[in-house]
């Protein structure tokens, strides 16, 4: 069983496969740019002591996201 | 006198390879116009002088940052014989996006495949003559801190700026048939303005005008007829309902 959260609900440790980008324009462009592309998988590092930057690990490198950001990206997530 | 310009993605080894290169020879100035640094060097290779450009570190080529656009400008405008393309061999997936780009660009490619003692530290496995193949330019690997491989790098700038590289092998990324299509039709536009054929890669200008980018636009404006620019606009909207 999967469920959709967005990235800035998950905790260090936990991860998924991104189900969608509701950003437009061009922070949606920049964002696929940086490597979050639909399907590809990514997981939390660490957050901030306030929650804002996240840090995350996709494809090998680690990206920080603002929250802005991250609660733009929604996740498709094993329920373990 | 050969002119070559080395881009990469922040923090592969970029500044590293170019003061190998470049040794004691270089200078610092700015680029016209914008406060971003250029630095350009000089060596002889082969009995041939070579001007290399250390370009800003870029993940992508939009206009939205001045770095971005200052290294696509000198790509575009300057037309440097050769370009170097820095990449992190240890994190091919992510580098490789600026590579397509600048094939989209028609820039003549050599591919400088850096850290690659740490691609075979880490037990990476990379077909050299493959990715070769498949990006239609020679690949390099190199060890930016020690200096290995930057003698037959040098190589590669020399041969490259003798050989036009191969029209036709830009097919390294396609579109898929109906933005494909639109693509073709913006080209066939920007045909009817010499002053546009003299000045950009068409397919690249093409692209640019499709995503909407504001510089490409505005540049290119004064060289299209109004009825032109309105049937660009048309197709750009066709593209924009394609994709949703």
């Amino acid at each position: 069983m999967s469920m959709m959260k967005r990235l800035d609900e998950l905790m260090p440790g936990q991860g998924g496969r991104i189900a969608s980008i509701s950003s437009c324009g061009n922070l949606r462009r920049r964002m696929m740019e940086m490597g979050l592309v639909i399907g590809s998988e990514l997981k939390v590092i660490r957050l901030a002591p306030t929650g804002d930057p996240v840090e995350v690990l996709l494809r090998g490198y680690s990206l920080a996201l603002r929250k802005n950001e991250a609660k733009q990206v929604i996740l498709e997530v094993d329920a373990a | 006198m050969i002119r070559a310009a080395l881009i990469g993605n922040p923090n592969v080894g970029k500044t590293e390879i170019f003061n190998r290169l470049t040794g004691l020879s270089q200078k610092v100035g700015n680029f016209p116009g914008v406060t971003v640094e250029k630095k350009a060097g000089r060596l002889v290779h082969q009995g041939r002088e070579i001007e290399v450009v250390d370009l800003p570190g870029t993940y992508s080529l939009t206009a939205h940052s001045v770095d971005e656009l200052v290294a696509r400008d000198y790509i575009v405008l300057e037309r440097p014989e050769v370009i170097v393309d820095i990449v992190d061999g240890t994190n091919l997936e992510r580098n490789l996006y600026l590579t397509l780009l600048l094939l989209e660009m028609d820039a003549n490619l050599v591919v400088a495949l850096n850290r690659w003692d740490m691609v075979k530290a880490r037990g990476m496995e990379i077909d050299i003559e493959k990715l070769s193949e498949l990006l239609g330019c020679p690949v390099v690997p190199t060890v930016a801190i020690t200096g290995d491989g930057l003698e037959d790098l040098k190589d590669s700038i020399v041969d490259a700026a003798g050989q036009k590289r191969a029209k036709g092998q830009d097919a390294a990324l396609n579109y898929g048939c109906d933005i494909e299509r639109l693509i073709s039709k913006v080209e066939d536009l920007i045909r009817k303005s010499p002053a546009l054929v003299e000045k950009y890669p068409q397919r690249w200008l093409a692209i640019k005008m499709l995503e909407g980018d504001e510089m490409a636009m505005e540049q290119t404006r004064a060289c299209l007829s109004s009825s032109q620019l309105a049937e660009i606009l048309s197709i750009i909207e066709a593209v924009e309902a394609a994709i949703k």
